[in-house]
């Protein structure tokens, strides 16, 4: 029984990837889109069902014409609830890497066709549905969460866009694989010592970074030199502006390596990285990442820390 | 007209050897009064281009060094308390110049690049609360090293939109180079070059680009291509308004060092790469030129139904 | 799923008014407590909704249910049937909207509405309340729509818009459904208006009843002639006989030893002989019409002289009149053709004879039946005696009004020799008295006489107050035959109605406001208007019946099966379905193609199909280079094309379009004749340089 359910589901899922194959933009049309009655609709016609046996019994022709109306707004509802479907562009978008057991997000844009598309729900598999009308022409963007069950590049799986507009008794929905793929760093895991070579002391001096600088001598002053290295002292005394010259300083740097993790599973060791990653970033300290499939320069800022954590997320997955 | 434009481009391409496209490209940015960003690594000319071009156009030139430890009163200048006659004295920056080469703007924090960029869009300098404009014409070619080289602020994308055009010159080809190695020093060359145009007779002929005739057909075609950078998924975010603009803005400076008084697809086709080169990121992560050739061949030039 | 599950405020106004319209008839036909309940409940969610009042707990809502449920026991002594039901069910939907909060809430409310909404025709049927039903049910849907667009602050009126757009859209298949759905017998008996008066003419008479019934100013049929209208002194149309008299009233009645099936004759029945001598004998029929009646709740048919229907439930009584299977309940229609001619050949058996000169046994109106026998025996013949007494009442000073005094014990003394202040059921009934005295079998007919032709249809309209009853007798060699007193008293009630016999007396049958507008034009011709509009209503719409239907049908279709009925709704109704959704998808056109921009898909058309590889991002001067190598020759006209092309689709306006489009097409027939003999270079590498 299990496994027929399993078989089943392939089956489903393979004709799926027929109908509807994977792209980064794909346009809803009559060979995209499901439809079916939702609760309600079945509710309408069951009393639509009903006045028609009263219209009958009590030889009403106006009964029997309002259930007609009934089932008939039913049918133009079936071709608006569509409609409201149909023409639909969505495009893949950016996308916002999470951690690993916590949620990202991927971008959605939606597009409207020659007509105004209102009350779309968009969401990916597994999580929380986002509400979007789109007038004719005009482009909406959607963040939508995905779950991020592991550490690496997460395929998004397929796209389910519904609506009900206009009436609420049909539903119509499509799934659309965008080909999306979300960022999943390493979860961080707190503790254990600091993997890293370089040092503390190195790290210490960061903070008095100027002081380090030899002075070198001065020269004249060239229309760009930074006016925090002018000797103002001199200009103070009427020798006109002068620059100061200083060599560059021996910059204090840290490795962080994944060999000095011995005896801890790979996915514990990008987890304990990327908590040490995030502690060095909030610190302010300069790092850099060694890792067994690559490697990356010692620098600090936000730009660093993504760097650092895409490496650790795609690390191990052959050239991510 | 374009005569002259011929005269000093042949003028430049004296100096700057086998790069002859990259300086009609170059010449065309300046006459769309737009800003050239030269993508490149040190020692291919990229100095001596942007030298060569003041000279030919008699422009006041000037070029910055950008670094890291810049400030944007570097740039733009400051009041500087003089002990002689006991006043405030406005030291001008090197911005005041009529073309600014803005060396390895990269190296620069966002700060400082943000002051350069804002000045590059507005043309005028705010100091102490007193707007002073620009000088007229104002070009701004700044260079800047590929974002791979360390300890660099690669600019944000909303800034790279105030270039017109992203070029890069690469290396010379095999007998280019033969020459290049054979002759003298190119870049003295460049400041003994005698000027072709006035600064006032450019101003002329950058009037008269504006007047290039841009037909409906073609600015369907341009739109078309704005609206399949969005929708395509070809690219990250699709091209904005923005950037259609400086793409008509470009196509008719390109016609007109063509020579023609209206612009036509061609026109649109070569200069659609330098303008959209900074400006999207390919959705595959490659390289934005690749794209840019799929954008251009995914749309049709005539209409088609 | 982070959906809104509340009701959206913008929903409000149409929900709120929806439910105001959808219960709004029942208030006004239905008990006074629903009337004053429904709208306090309604005012009661309005305030709810403005944060007046906070929302009532289940301790307020369960006994508010109970007391509803108790009030309509006490109104209609039961809870069950569709008057009481209906009264619940409108109590009970505004109790919902009380408790309307979700979503879900909303959706049953609304679904309810509409359900609430089609039970107002269970109580009335004319074409005003079509069209309110019709206005509610777009109000209705508007709250369906306003709902399910969840986007705050956008105008109602869009809802009501697209509500009343998918309506319109619906009516086709509505239609198609309607005229197509096949109409079946009704599943079991069901009967709405068991406390609902029967009206018309009732299965008895006695003094007063008819009288009654003419004040009344109600439709009781209307007729359309095929062919000519009978004039008014013939329009005497036969509902039913009454052969009992008790003294006092004259009921309809079968002799003890008459069978049912002997009496009445329906199609698919026994035929009685009776019928058979009847069918030998006619001729061709006198007049054919269609009668198309409302609601009685009684079985009677109206017809004149000798009727034949050929509707399934109708049929034909020995006394020639025709009788529905079942009580009217609704619209009925039925199509009739009438045979004047002499009944005589049916015969009087000796029970017949006997049960129609019969007479109340203890000798009542003794001096009416000694004047009988007195009479008669000093007349000739039957024929005599009728005449007689036909002149006697035209001549003895005999009135006819509307309100005759009241009689005593014996009525028919008393009326004819004291009173003289009469009715047509008292002429009558005294009239058949002094027959069956005389020992002439005789029987009172009650039906309608006369009616108001409405010029715009060409139809007869019988109302309540044409109602009539005069007599027939059976003379020897010649069967029944028809005796109307109140005509020899009154002949303008005959000739031109009941308001213009009456006038004669200085009465009128119609009192208050109906009687006086009757003198006006202009309402006088607005009604006429608004009679001929609902005979098309209950002809076409009320009166479509499964007999109609098949009679309709067979015209298209040939012979009606269900399989073809079937195929003839789903071929209908998809053809209507597919033609809205084009229309639906397709309304924004895309801008067609200019001249030269056609001219440029010829031109590459062209190439391609010579064998020049050509893409569509190619500007013409690429195209024109590319096609130059393939065919050398076309090179320059090639050129001068490409130049031509440029010209109009990108340089300046152009000043003179018919020259330069006659230019274009020419040299691309000019290309067309020098694509010739292709020299094959090497298309890959020549491909390979273009990229």
């Amino acid at each position: 029984m299990k496994r027929f359910g399993r078989t089943a589901r392939q089956l489903w899922q393979r004709w799926l990837q027929r109908r509807i194959p994977p792209s980064r933009k794909v346009t809803l049309d009559q060979r995209r889109i499901f439809i079916f009655p939702t609760g309600y609709g079945f509710l309408f016609l069951l009393i639509a069902a009903l006045l028609f046996i009263g219209g009958i019994n009590y030889e009403n022709n106006l009964l029997l014409g309002f259930s007609f109306l009934l089932v008939s707004l039913f049918l133009i509802a079936i071709l608006h609830t569509f409609r409201n479907l149909a023409g639909v562009t969505l495009v893949a978008g950016g996308m916002r890497p999470g951690f690993a057991g916590a949620r990202g997000a991927l971008e959605v844009r939606v597009q409207g066709g020659a007509h105004a598309h209102r009350s779309l729900w968009l969401r990916w598999p597994g999580a929380v549905a986002e509400e979007v009308s789109v007038e004719p022409g005009q482009q909406q963007s959607l963040w939508l969460t995905v779950q991020l069950s592991r550490r690496g590049r997460q395929d998004s799986g397929r796209l389910r866009v519904e609506t009900r507009y206009p009436l609420g008794l049909l539903r119509s929905w499509s799934l659309v694989d965008l080909d999306h793929q979300c960022l999943a760093w390493p979860k961080p895991l707190p503790g254990g010592e600091c993997p890293a070579s370089g040092g503390e002391d190195d790290a210490g001096q960061q903070h008095q970074r100027g002081g380090n600088e030899e002075f070198e001598g001065l020269r004249s002053y060239v229309a760009g030199d930074s006016l925090r290295l002018v000797d103002w002292k001199s200009y103070a005394r009427g020798r006109g502006l002068n620059t100061k010259q200083f060599s560059d300083p021996a910059e204090g740097r840290l490795w962080l390596e994944w060999q000095r993790l011995p005896g801890v599973d790979p996915e514990s060791r990008y987890s304990r990285l990327c908590y040490w990653v995030l502690e060095l970033d909030r610190a302010g300290e300069r790092y850099g990442l060694i890792l067994p499939d690559g490697s990356l320069e010692p620098d600090l800022g936000p730009l660093q820390r993504e760097r650092a954590l895409e490496i650790l997320a795609l690390s191990g997955e052959g050239g991510g | 007209m374009s005569t002259t434009i011929g005269r000093a481009i042949s003028a430049v391409s004296s100096v700057v050897l086998g790069k002859d496209e990259q300086i009609r490209l170059a010449v065309a940015c300046m006459l769309a009064r737009g800003h050239l960003l030269i993508e490149d690594l040190p020692g291919m000319g990229k100095t001596t281009l942007a030298h060569a071009l003041a000279r030919v156009f008699s422009l006041d030139y000037r070029r910055v060094q950008f670094t890291s430890d810049m400030l944007p009163a570097d740039i733009l200048g400051v009041s500087i308390y003089d002990p002689d006659t006991r006043q405030f004295q406005l030291r001008q920056g090197p911005v005041f110049a009529q073309l600014l080469l803005a060396d390895e703007v990269n190296r620069a924090t966002p700060k400082t690049q943000g002051a350069l960029l804002e000045a590059m869009e507005e043309r005028q300098v705010t100091l102490d609360g007193v707007s002073r404009p620009l000088p007229e014409p104002f070009f701004v070619i700044a260079t800047q090293n590929p974002v791979t080289q360390a300890g660099t602020f690669p600019l944000p994308e909303s800034q790279l939109d105030r270039f017109l055009m992203r070029i890069s010159l690469g290396y010379p080809s095999a007998e280019t180079e033969l020459a290049l190695l054979s002759g003298s020093d190119r870049r003295d060359h460049a400041s003994t070059m005698k000027p072709e145009i006035s600064s006032a007779e450019l101003m002329q002929q950058m009037e008269l680009v504006g007047k290039v005739h841009a037909s409906a057909d073609l600015i369907d075609y341009v739109q078309r291509l704005l609206a399949h950078s969005r929708d395509s998924g070809l690219f990250v975010v699709g091209l904005s308004p923005r950037a259609g603009l400086g793409l008509l803005r470009a196509a008719r400076a390109w016609a007109f060092v063509a020579g023609r008084d209206y612009v036509t697809p061609e026109d649109v086709q070569v200069v659609l790469g330098p303008v959209t080169a900074h400006r999207i990121q390919a959705s595959t992560g490659g390289a934005s030129a690749t794209s840019t050739q799929q954008l251009l061949e995914a749309v049709p030039v005539v209409r088609r139904s | 799923m982070a959906r809104v599950y509340q009701v959206p405020r913008h929903a409000f106004p149409w929900l709120l008014a929806g439910a105001l319209l959808a219960s709004l008839p029942h208030l006004w036909r239905g008990p006074l407590w629903l009337a004053v309940v429904v709208p306090v409940l309604l005012g009661w969610r309005t305030l709810i909704q403005r944060g007046v009042l906070a929302m009532p707990g289940k301790l307020i809502r369960f006994p508010l249910l109970l007391a509803v449920i108790g009030a309509t026991l006490y109104s209609h002594g039961t809870v069950l049937g569709p008057e009481a039901g209906v009264t619940l069910l409108v109590a009970a939907f505004a109790l919902k909207m009380l408790e309307m909060f979700r979503l879900r809430d909303a959706y049953v409310a609304i679904i309810l509405a509409s359900f609430v909404l089609a039970t107002t025709f269970l109580f009335s049927r004319d074409p005003l309340t079509t069209l309110y039903i019709g206005v509610a049910l777009v109000v209705v849907m508007a709250a369906l729509v306003g709902i399910n667009d969840p986007e705050s602050g956008v105008s109602p009126w869009r809802h009501l818009r697209q509500s009343g757009l998918m309506i319109l859209q619906a009516l086709p298949l509505m239609l198609v459904f309607f005229v197509l759905v096949p109409r079946m017998p009704p599943l079991w008996n069901l009967q709405v208006n068991q406390q609902q008066a029967k009206t018309g003419m009732s299965d008895s008479m006695s003094p007063g009843e008819i009288s009654r019934l003419s004040r009344q100013s109600g439709i009781a049929f209307r007729v359309e002639f095929d062919g000519e209208v009978p004039p008014p002194a013939q329009r005497y149309w036969r509902g039913l006989t009454y052969g009992w008299f008790d003294g006092r009233r004259w009921s309809q009645a079968l002799p003890p030893e008459v069978r049912q099936q002997e009496y009445l004759r329906f199609p698919n029945g026994p035929s009685p002989e009776w019928y058979e001598r009847l069918l030998a004998e006619r001729g061709e029929p006198d007049w054919r019409y269609r009668v198309v009646m409302e609601r009685t709740g009684q079985q009677w048919l109206y017809a004149l002289s000798v009727p034949f229907s050929n509707r399934q439930e109708v049929g034909l009584a020995r006394d020639l009149r025709l009788v529905r299977r079942t009580d009217i309940e609704s619209t009925f229609d039925y199509q009739v053709d009438s045979y004047q001619m002499p009944v005589a050949h049916q015969g009087l058996p000796e029970w017949e004879r006997r049960f129609y000169t019969s007479l109340p046994q203890e000798g009542g109106n003794p001096r009416a039946t000694q004047m009988a026998k007195d009479w008669r025996a000093s007349a000739t013949g039957d024929g005599a005696y009728i005449t007689r007494l036909l002149l006697w009442f035209n001549q003895e000073e005999f009135y006819y009004t509307l309100e005759p005094p009241l009689l005593g014990e014996n009525t028919v003394d008393e009326f004819l020799f004291r009173t003289r202040r009469g009715f047509c059921e008292h002429y009558a009934s005294s009239f058949a008295f002094m027959l069956r005295a005389a020992g002439i079998p005789a029987r009172i007919v009650a039906g309608y006489q006369g009616g108001e032709l409405n010029p715009l249809g060409n139809h007869l309209l019988v109302r309540q107050y044409d109602a009539h009853v005069w007599v027939e007798a059976w003379l020897p060699g010649q069967g029944w035959v028809e005796f109307d007193p109140t005509g020899a008293v009154a002949p303008t009630r005959i000739e031109q109605g009941l308001d213009a016999a009456l006038a004669e007396y200085g009465e009128s049958a119609l009192t208050g406001l109906a009687g006086a507008l009757r003198g006006v034009p202009l309402f006088a011709r607005l009604s006429l208007l608004a009679d001929y509009i609902e005979f098309g209503w209950a002809k076409w719409v009320l009166g479509y019946s499964q007999q109609n239907q098949l009679e309709f049908l067979s015209r298209w279709l040939g012979k009606v099966t269900p399989q073809r009925m079937v195929m003839a709704l789903a071929a209908v109704g998809g053809v209507i379905m597919l033609a809205m959704l084009l229309w639906m998808l397709w309304r924004v056109r895309r801008p067609r193609l200019v001249w030269w921009q056609r001219e440029h898909r010829r031109m590459t058309q062209m190439l391609s199909r010579r064998g020049v590889p050509l893409a569509p991002h190619l500007t013409s001067a690429q195209i024109v280079q590319i096609a130059s190598e393939y065919f050398p020759a076309a090179g320059q006209p090639l050129q001068d094309w490409q130049r031509c092309y440029d010209t109009i689709a990108y340089r300046k306006e152009i000043t003179e379009p018919m020259v330069l489009r006659r230019q274009l097409r020419r040299l691309r027939r000019l290309v067309g004749r020098r694509l010739i003999r292709p020299i094959r270079l090497n298309p890959k590498t020549d491909l390979q340089r273009e990229a």
